[in-house]
């Protein structure tokens, strides 16, 4: 079960960290791997794209850790929309994936 | 930082790569005919490595323990015939 957890302080995004695999198939058919890997990677290149230094982030066999040093509102935006859409999808496969 | 590469497997299971415990096989005996038909050959030389009896020893042919037959003249090898369905090596004197 992939598991992310979300590090808020006063209401802001300091810290994303998403540990574990989906095992919902194989590998090279895992969807919901596939879903939350696309929505991490679009976001942090995005956050990116508009400030190299808005975050860092750290990728290992166990997962990722995404460090945001932005507070300004488009990141904060950002990462939130990531985390609502990585809720989504953990409604729907409750049991491969999993936010707190 | 620079741009993430899109791996959309990344958070799956790497099927492990599974280790076996096959892979090992002793080298080939080379079994079989060391000496043609109608071949000289002297006493003492082996006509056939094998394992069992596949050929049978004929005249002037005897099996070794390791069921090698081996040649107890010196003569012409001949590969024979062995009722229906047998074969037999045995080994003739030049000129008999």
């Amino acid at each position: 079960m992939i598991q992310v957890k979300v590090e808020k302080d006063h209401a802001k995004y300091q810290k994303v960290t998403i540990l574990g695999h989906a095992m919902y198939d194989d590998y090279g058919k895992d969807i919901v791997c596939a879903a939350a890997s696309s929505i991490v990677i679009t976001t942090v290149n995005g956050i990116l794209a508009l400030d190299k230094g808005s975050l860092s982030y750290m990728v290992s066999k166990k997962g990722m850790t995404i460090d945001i040093k932005n507070e300004d509102s488009t990141t904060q935006l950002l990462v939130g929309n990531m985390v609502s859409l990585l809720k989504e999808l953990e409604q729907n496969y409750p049991t491969n994936i999993e936010v707190k | 930082m620079k741009f993430l590469k899109l791996d959309i497997q990344l958070f799956a299971h790497h099927k492990g790569q599974g280790s076996t415990s096959n892979g090992r096989d002793s080298a080939g005996r080379r079994l079989g005919a060391k000496a043609a038909d109608g071949k000289f050959i002297t006493a003492g030389s082996i006509i056939y490595r094998q394992r069992g009896t596949k050929v049978f020893p004929g005249t002037n042919v005897r099996r070794g323990k390791d069921d090698s037959l081996f040649a107890t003249v010196d003569g012409i090898v001949k590969f024979e015939r062995l009722g229906k369905d047998k074969k037999q090596a045995s080994v003739y004197p030049v000129g008999e």
